[in-house]
């Protein structure tokens, strides 16, 4: 039996389009009701319980300091999440940084026709995969930074330009000048960059010759910059061990430090094994063409094989970057002041608890929702266009 | 055909479970939402509602602690929940329930103590919690009376320092998600002092970092300092704890607002522990105090006396506490000096501010007569 007579529509209710329609309105409708239902019923409930709900804490003074940043108990509790959420940031862009790196080379290594390297690449994977995060974190916190750091009254000071300590490790810092004429010298390297690219593009163009554009273009960057920096009369701070703390310089916090290397460690165990699957997903015949044409064994990896396998790699690779940026939230157990530490402290110096852990989420949800729009356009700038 | 009439029924039948669903949404929604205003407003009139019948028919008290904090509450090696603490839970218990064992040890982190409370996890809170205004007020806790005043101190190593004062230019480790962050701000600003002061959420990363030289001063509680110096690795004569106290902590007990019956219940099971000691009844000697002639603890006790006309008869202070609720307490848990001595002296610690009034200190429970 045919479904639909030839010519006549079908009623309404077998109308495939109708239908396809009315279910969608449905489902949409039942989950509108459900959310409806559990808001209002969180509003009731905690109206009733007294649970206060509003924001007003944000502008209410922290009483509480944060080290290392220019904040007083005086400021209001936004300035608090602020600085949260600038060092969620951080340990996350450098994390992310050191884990594609370290998680790269072990990837590759494990292919490695090297006996030794493949099988140290694979124990490294299948030891930290298999580590819950917070024990390594813990263990590394506790067992290696603080320990193996010796202490301030010891500090280890090699060439006076570096102080190591398990307060804190000392590194030179740029002295800030006025940030105008820097934003000059910047916008100044950014267009030079930019033409010495230009140049070299029709070089390669016309000639062949490698353009090599991120490497001059970026050089002639860093060298404007330092020197137009050293020109409006900047310098370097040094640090160095002030009774029992740490002056001058930038203070790389013992808490961020152990954070950093657990998440890399970590992380770079989930990111070899996605470039090891992504390396093998490369047609076999690419390699081979590559030995064919006499590349070295590095040229074939640098400039056939890993150019495809990162493509194949970029979404998995998204995900353990979002993995990555949650799981630094663990850094609140070891005095590192993120998002998850700043709500924790302001809630036990009076905000209230409701409020104070929504807008955590939220800046957890739209933090990794940015960086899944950042992944996304990579991976459709990136992905092979298929004729 | 088949399929498109299979697909009807099915959105039919998905349409009669939305209806329903919702209907039960509504149902559930208001109901609970009564209910709760019943609990909210429940007046002490009797008339259900209040936390203390809950109590009572569910035969247990939730009760909240920290199982980290030696002296006030630990879990031992055998699953028993130890600490002064611990033991007001069981005097809660012992007043409401008869029953002192009759008692669910909820183990809280520091910020998730009132939220417990406010979700009704717990009926009283018990964690050596700091009475301040801010918590009376936006946390929608009551706190009932103090049963330890504490101050916020300093604990060094041994030979360090001899006084806050000399402490400019350090790093303070402090318990996370407490007012102890907010005390040292304070009192750096105060002193003009230059400190650095890293928050730990857990004790057990706290005293790594402090044994491993990444902080220069530990500032809690003293009663908690003392606690930790008692079981600190190195011995206790390792750390000294300053003579300076720079904050008031009064450690009080706190339910939830808008229950006064359940509020005055729980209070008076504390008082009756301080009533006692004045009286000198403790656990060994209570039950030689029945047969006593003293008519104010023959009240207290819940014992028969002679009224006015010479009729027998007993005090019921309508608190909805059974009558011989202060029997129960001392008689399973003890006075207050007994279970001061049982958990806190051995940590070193003196009465001082805790002793009663009668000798100097801030313990005074209000006359239990009519």
């Amino acid at each position: 039996m045919t479904s639909t007579q030839a010519g006549g529509r079908p009623p309404l209710y077998r109308d495939v389009r109708v239908l396809k329609w009315a279910y969608q309105l449905l489902v949409f409708a039942i989950v509108a009701a459900i959310v409806a239902w559990l808001l209002g019923n969180f509003r009731r409930n905690t109206a009733a319980s007294g649970i206060p709900t509003s924001f007003d804490f944000l502008s209410a003074p922290t009483s509480f300091t944060i080290p290392g940043a220019d904040f007083s108990p005086n400021s209001p509790v936004r300035n608090a999440y602020v600085v949260g959420l600038l060092n969620t940031l951080r340990v996350s862009v450098v994390g992310i940084i050191l884990a594609t790196i370290l998680g790269t080379v072990i990837g590759i290594g494990r292919l490695s026709s090297n006996w030794v390297v493949s099988r140290l690449s694979a124990a490294y994977v299948e030891l930290f995969r298999n580590l819950p995060l917070l024990v390594l974190l813990t263990f590394i916190f506790l067992g290696v930074v603080l320990q193996f750091l010796p202490r301030i009254e010891v500090a280890w000071t090699p060439l006076d330009w570096l102080v190591f300590s398990n307060r804190g490790i000392g590194v030179p810092w740029y002295q800030e000048v006025s940030g105008w004429s820097l934003l000059l010298v910047l916008a100044i390297g950014i267009v030079g960059w930019w033409l010495i690219a230009r140049w070299r593009k029709s070089v390669f163009e016309q000639t062949g010759r490698p353009s090599r554009a991120v490497l001059m273009g970026g050089g002639f960057l860093v060298v404007t910059v330092a020197v137009g920096w050293l020109v409006f009369g900047g310098s370097v701070t040094l640090p160095s061990v002030d009774g029992r703390r740490i002056a001058g310089g930038i203070r790389v916090d013992p808490s961020f430090f152990a954070l950093v290397i657990a998440l890399v460690i970590y992380t770079a165990s989930h990111i070899a094994e996605i470039v090891r699957g992504s390396i093998q997903a490369v047609p076999k015949g690419q390699g081979e063409a590559a030995s064919a044409l006499a590349l070295s064994g590095f040229q074939r990896m640098w400039n056939v094989i890993l150019p495809q396998a990162m493509r194949i790699a970029i979404p998995p690779l998204g995900n353990q970057y979002l993995n990555l940026i949650k799981n630094s939230s663990l850094g609140a157990g070891f005095a590192y002041f993120d998002i998850t530490n700043v709500t924790q402290i302001t809630v036990g110096n009076g905000s209230p608890a409701v409020p104070a852990f929504f807008l955590a989420l939220l800046f957890y949800v739209v933090i990794s929702l940015v960086t899944s729009l950042f992944v996304n356009v990579a991976n459709q700038r990136f992905r092979l266009v298929e004729r | 055909m088949k399929v498109t009439k299979l697909m009807a029924a099915l959105v039919a039948l998905t349409l009669v479970f939305a209806a329903c669903t919702a209907e039960d949404g509504d149902e559930t929604t208001t109901s609970g939402a009564t209910d709760t205003t019943g609990n909210g407003n429940g007046n002490g009139d009797g008339e259900g509602g209040s936390l203390l019948d809950e109590v009572q028919e569910r035969g247990e008290l939730n009760c909240g602690t920290r199982d980290a904090f030696p002296g006030f509450a630990v879990l031992t090696a055998e699953g028993d929940h130890v600490g002064f603490d611990s033991d007001f839970c069981r005097v809660i218990a012992a007043a409401v329930l008869g029953d002192a064992e009759a008692v669910n040890h909820v183990d809280l982190e520091t910020t998730d103590r009132f939220t417990a409370l406010q979700s009704r996890q717990i009926d009283v809170l018990v964690r050596n919690t700091t009475w301040t205004a801010g918590r009376d007020g936006t946390e929608g806790a009551t706190f009932l009376t103090v049963n330890y005043y504490d101050g916020q101190g300093m604990m060094v190593n041994t030979g360090d320092f001899e006084s806050i004062n000399d402490m400019d230019g350090v790093v303070i480790c402090v318990a996370a998600g407490t007012t102890t962050e907010g005390n040292a701000a304070a009192e750096a600003a105060r002193l003009g002092l230059d400190w650095e002061v890293r928050p730990f959420p857990d004790t057990d990363q706290l005293q790594g970092a402090f044994l491993e030289g990444a902080c220069d001063g530990w500032s809690s509680d003293t009663s908690q300092l003392t606690g930790f110096r008692s079981v600190y690795p190195d011995g206790p004569d390792a750390l000294t704890i300053l003579p300076e106290v720079f904050s008031k902590e009064p450690l009080a007990p706190a339910v939830l607002d808008g229950d006064i019956a359940w509020a005055q219940a729980v209070n008076w099971a504390i008082l009756a522990t301080i009533q006692a000691e004045e009286f000198g009844i403790t656990s060994e000697n209570v039950d030689d105090f029945l047969d006593s002639d003293d008519v104010n603890i023959r009240r207290f006790l819940g014992l028969e006396f002679e009224d006015d006309e010479g009729n027998l008869t007993t005090f019921d202070s309508a608190l909805g506490l059974p009558l011989d609720f202060a029997y129960q307490v001392i008689s399973q848990v003890g006075n207050y000096e007994e279970i001061f001595d049982r958990h806190l002296a051995p940590l070193g610690l003196e009465r001082g501010v805790n002793a009663l009034w009668s000798d100097g200190g801030l313990m005074y429970a209000p006359p239990y007569r009519p």
